[in-house]
């Protein structure tokens, strides 16, 4: 019994951290159509600000969100304005050109961070990295249960913005239908590289709420891109609700998968999840929480 | 846009002036290919900090027969066709005396396939996949057979067994055949030991010290990961420990959490792990906050010896016993020096993958001194009868077993002690005693 | 006339290609033509599919893998020759290309670009755990059956030169004209009549049978892979894609273009020019020089990657597709003004 609560309670504290990630993929995919293959070096680049503060000037993890988001904001805003939207008006023949595109970006900041940071591992331990308090027998994570209350906190916010605020409606009526946004008086490109900058902030976020716990090195944004278009796919494109059940879903199947299939599952058992629900359930969990 | 092409032009203008151009003087030309790049750039990084070193060394005191040597160094990102492209272009186009390097097992393996086409001497310095020494490998039958004498290891009926078995021995006559075509090309040498033999010091401490039952087994997914795992399980069973679990898992999982939760229910004796320095740091963070307590904690090499090991890990690292290869404190002239001066001059600690490319030059710089001339044939010639001291312990390219051309060094075992690693057996090079037994939940506290 | 023109450069160029080994005695020069006439036959196959037909694939590594899997394994479970793979590795990768289609094609766009990046993701972990049978990581080695390159560098360009004849043949049939109108609008094709599952499936099929063998004269000619090498999503199925894209979506000699590009411009990187530029260095002695090769062997992935950003935001129909753009570019064409 307890290997099976522990197995819970490490898939959700997971899963939580997972959500943050695919929310901010969903997002863009939502509102752009298009896969971000750079989504995992964003959250890269966001861990070395916050190795860099940490190591170099002593901040705090947790307060160097406060740098980290806002600086990947802009980051996203000026790759979706610079490099993305251009190609929007280009005349090509496939659509792809974008996801290309993100690539690209990708490759380029992870190979700017091996040039400055080179290819050691960095890692960030705070005080509390290892901290755990115990619950019965079942071991929580100081650091990864924190990590899930701010999950929370900031898909409330987000979801605040979204159904509240002039802006969030358009972000949404731009997923929804862009032509009829369009139409609207919607300026869509100013929408797009504001989705841009707000996915690649929550990503942002959820790589400084990762480094206290896991480390770091150029190439660690591959892994959790691929993790992110899963989330998606899971949830549904552009459903803020849907990532959250995704980012869980695959938290919790990755960790019984672990525990009851063995560890070199982990992955696999993700991705068969993924297809089932691709050719099941297209659309994802959004075909039932309709949200 | 017209800049940069004009400016293009004109490097290119500049490199095939260059290329017609023949050299002034002619230093002795080797290549080296480490990863430089990719996920194993970390290990390769120290590697070439120690070449380079040794080479300033070395050209510092006139090089070889009063020319220098001139290191090519090439980067194999981590990935084994990139490698395999480095060396084709070490050999062709930079025409070099003999080629060195080799970190991961894989890119390795790419290479040695060139080396023997090519009949070129390859100085392997980490490269650990036992049968890269192995020249049936490089033979079709020879794989066949070995995978016949596993199949009939693991087949149960009698009478299948004896076929498996008279097809194996078949195939095993026919490999020795066709390997005795491969010997001539082969010039392969090997300063590490295989990885089959990196535990075989751990061996003793269980017997002696330890006395485990019951063990389990976790090893990233890699030639060099499976591989030692497997030696591992081996010689296990063979001391009568039972294997309650073995796990594999990818480079770059977040959450060992599940599958530790699994060791804790299990219980073993000893938790046996064959990680690289990130894994290996997170096991142990993670074993400590799950407060599992096993006899021992055992690293197998690799990451486990790493400084930053300790650094990522800091007190979920201390008492933790690895495999390793090399000490900066073992008694082998210059083992002390270098680790001081590498420190000093990088400002950055070092070990044993360090040590064995440092060597390595030393005993290449030694061949190409002793070679009656730069040809292929004279170096592995020269490089087969290398027998001299090192900082890494003594070389010497034996052919023993199944291996050729492999150098026989020992294993160590360390341990974390007090953020230090010390070495705690054999007895005989011993820094410390052992700590034995650990209460791993009050050691964290 | 223009047709006889077109047919007159072809077969100029073919020639050349074919002349090159006779003249170039370099094996390194050859080994890096090999890749990249490999890479013709993977980049045009990935055009076929997605360039023509509108199906955008993210795992060509499936194919790929399969393809070089088949020939390795030939060799260590039963000792037949790896070049039996170039017949059976087009097979198997068709034979697993069949059912994922069949299954697969109902979704479209976005969601069929993921659902090949999930195949190939899915058969590079069953390549890495079913270590009785793929030897997992430790990977297969065989040897090579020839040492020199010129074998390899034949069977490569007549790989190379039967893809392009495959699609163009293809292209001009009344194949070509489903396969367009799927890309240009699946439903409209659909509502005049066009099956297009059949003919999705039929693209699909031509492009991993193409991918599949190119797979198979990997693994002759590297004589070693590994999940990681063959399965592998960034080097393989992007790099097929960027091969595309470089050279020109939906031109028939885009793929080809692009991948010489790619490739030669990879290694230049890696190896400052070749290792010219160093050479330049140590022979003129200008510091500049030297320091400049460091830091661009150093930065190598850097400096390709921003060439790929570049190349997608200046010419997004690829080289091949914006020839005209770029021929105004660099002033080589007096007709209309530089960017």
């Amino acid at each position: 019994m307890d290997l099976f609560l522990q197995t819970l309670v490490s898939g959700l504290l997971k899963g939580g951290l997972y959500a943050v990630i695919g929310i901010g993929m969903t997002l863009i995919m939502g509102v752009m159509g298009i896969i971000n293959l750079a989504h995992g070096q964003m959250m890269m680049v966001s861990m070395y600000i916050t190795y860099s503060l940490f190591a170099y000037a002593g901040v705090d993890p947790y307060v160097s969100l406060l740098v980290s988001v806002p600086a990947i904001f802009t980051l996203g805003l000026f790759i979706q304005q610079r490099l993305l939207n251009p190609l929007l008006r280009a005349e090509t023949i496939l659509p792809e050109n974008q996801v290309l595109m993100t690539v690209g970006v990708g490759m380029v900041l992870t190979e700017i961070m091996r040039f400055i940071f080179t290819s050691d591992y960095k890692s960030v331990r705070t005080s509390y990295s290892s901290s755990t308090f115990f619950v019965g027998n079942i071991s929580f994570s100081v650091p990864l249960t924190i990590d899930f209350l701010i999950a929370i906190l900031m898909t409330a916010a987000l979801f605040l913005f979204l159904i509240k605020t002039d802006l969030g409606r358009s972000v949404r009526a731009t997923a929804q239908d862009k032509e009829a946004a369009v139409l609207m008086g919607v300026d869509s490109e100013r929408i797009t590289y504001i989705t841009f900058g707000i996915g690649s902030a929550l990503v942002a976020a959820a790589g400084t709420l990762l480094i206290p716990v896991f480390y770091l090195y150029p190439d660690i944004g591959g892994p959790f891109t691929r993790k992110a278009f899963v989330i998606c796919i899971l949830g549904g494109l552009g459903s803020a609700v849907g990532a959250i059940f995704g980012g869980v879903t695959l938290g919790l199947a990755e960790a019984f998968g672990a525990t009851y299939a063995g560890m070199e599952f982990e992955d696999i058992i993700g991705l068969v999840i993924f297809l089932l629900v691709l050719l099941f359930l297209p659309g994802g969990f959004k075909r039932i929480t309709k949200v | 846009m017209r800049k940069t092409v004009a400016t293009l032009s004109f490097a290119f203008a500049l490199a095939l002036m260059a290329s017609s151009a023949a050299y002034a003087a002619d230093p002795i030309k080797i290549g080296v290919v480490l990863p430089l790049t990719g996920t194993e750039a970390n290990f390769g990084e120290i590697e070439k900090l120690s070449f380079e070193m040794a080479l300033e060394e070395i050209n510092a005191k006139g090089g070889v027969k009063g020319s220098p040597i001139n290191v090519i160094f090439e980067d194999d990102s981590s990935k084994p066709d990139v490698g395999r492209s480095a060396i084709e272009k070490l050999i062709r186009q930079d025409g070099v005396a003999l080629v060195g390097g080799g970190y991961s097992s894989s890119v390795t393996a790419a290479m040695a396939g060139v080396a023997v086409n090519n009949a070129f001497p390859l100085v392997i310095n980490t490269g650990s996949a036992d049968n890269i020494t192995e020249p049936w490998t490089y033979t079709v039958s020879g794989q066949m057979a070995a995978k016949k004498k596993k199949a009939m290891s693991e087949e149960t009926d009698a009478a299948k067994k004896e076929a498996l078995k008279k097809e194996a021995d078949e195939l095993a006559a026919k490999a020795e055949q066709e390997a005795a075509t491969i010997m001539p090309r082969y010039a392969i040498f090997r300063i590490n030991p295989p990885a089959s033999e990196y535990a075989s010091g751990i061996e003793s401490l269980l017997t002696d010290v330890i006395k485990p039952k019951t063990a389990a087994l976790l090893h990233e997914n890699s030639a060099f990961g499976t591989s030692s795992a497997a030696d591992v399980e081996k010689r296990l069973t063979k001391l009568g420990v039972k294997i309650l679990i073995k796990e594999s898992y990818d480079k770059a999982s977040i959450d060992f959490k599940p599958v530790l939760s699994k060791v804790k229910e299990a219980n073993p004796d000893i938790v046996y792990m064959v990680s690289y320095v990130n894994d290996a740091a997170l096991l142990m963070n993670q074993s400590m906050e799950l407060r599992l307590n096993p006899k021992m904690f055992i690293g197998g090499g690799a990451g486990f010896t790493m400084p930053e090991f300790q650094k990522n890990a800091g007190k979920a690292s201390e008492k933790v016993v690895s495999a390793t290869l090399w000490h900066q404190t073992l008694k082998y002239p210059g083992a002390k020096e270098y680790y001081d001066k590498f420190l000093k001059k990088y400002n950055r600690d070092t070990e044993y993958h360090g040590a064995e490319a440092y060597a390595a030059m030393y005993v290449i710089a030694d061949a190409l001194k002793r070679a009656k001339s730069l040809s292929k044939e004279d170096i592995a010639k020269a490089l087969s009868e290398t027998d001299m001291m090192t900082v890494f312990g003594p070389v010497k390219f034996a052919t023993y077993g199944k291996k050729a051309n492999q150098n026989k060094g020992e294993a160590y075992v360390v341990q974390w002690i007090k953020g230090e690693q010390e070495i705690v057996w054999p007895k005989k090079y011993a820094t410390t005693d052992v700590v034995f037994p650990v209460d791993w939940i009050k050691e964290r506290q | 006339m223009t047709v006889n023109r077109g047919i007159v450069a072809q077969i100029a160029v073919l020639a050349a290609l074919a002349v090159i080994p006779l003249v170039v005695h370099n094996d390194y020069y050859l080994h890096l033509l090999i890749l990249a006439l490999m890479w013709v036959v993977i980049g045009s196959a990935w055009n076929l599919l997605a360039g023509y037909t509108g199906q955008v694939s993210f795992g060509d590594a499936a194919f790929f893998g399969t393809g070089a899997y088949t020939a390795g394994l030939l060799v260590i479970h039963w000792g037949w020759s790896a070049w039996w793979g170039l017949f059976f590795g087009g097979i198997m990768a068709v034979v697993i290309a069949f059912p994922f289609g069949w299954i697969c094609f109902r979704l479209r766009g976005a969601y069929f670009a993921l659902a090949t990046l999930a195949l190939n993701e899915v058969l590079r972990h069953v390549a890495t755990i079913w270590e009785s049978f793929t030897q997992g990581m430790v990977g297969i080695m065989i040897m090579q059956s020839y040492i020199s390159k010129l074998p390899y560098y034949y069977i490569a360009l007549a790989l190379a030169a039967l893809s392009i004849i495959i699609i163009r043949l293809v292209m001009r049939s009344r194949l070509g004209y489903y396969f367009l109108s799927i890309r240009e609008d699946q439903d409209a094709a659909e509502s005049l009549g066009v099956n297009t599952h059949f003919y999705k499936m039929l693209s699909l099929v031509i492009a991993a049978w193409l991918t599949g063998v190119a797979g198979a004269l990997y693994m002759n000619y590297m004589g070693f892979i590994d999940p990681h090498v063959v399965f592998s999503l960034h080097d393989i199925s992007i790099m097929a894609i960027l091969v595309g894209i470089v050279g020109g979506v939906g031109t028939t000699y885009g793929p080809a273009v692009g991948a010489f590009i790619m490739v030669l411009v990879q290694e230049m990187f890696r190896t400052a020019g070749f290792g010219y530029i160093k050479a330049a260095a140590k022979f003129t002695d200008v510091q500049f020089l030297i320091s400049a090769s460091e830091q661009l062997t150093k930065g190598h992935a850097l400096g390709f990657g921003i060439l790929v950003v570049l190349v997608i935001r200046y010419m997004p129909n690829g080289v091949v597709g914006d020839w005209g753009k770029l021929m105004i570019a660099l002033r080589l064409q007096k007709t209309g003004r530089a960017k």
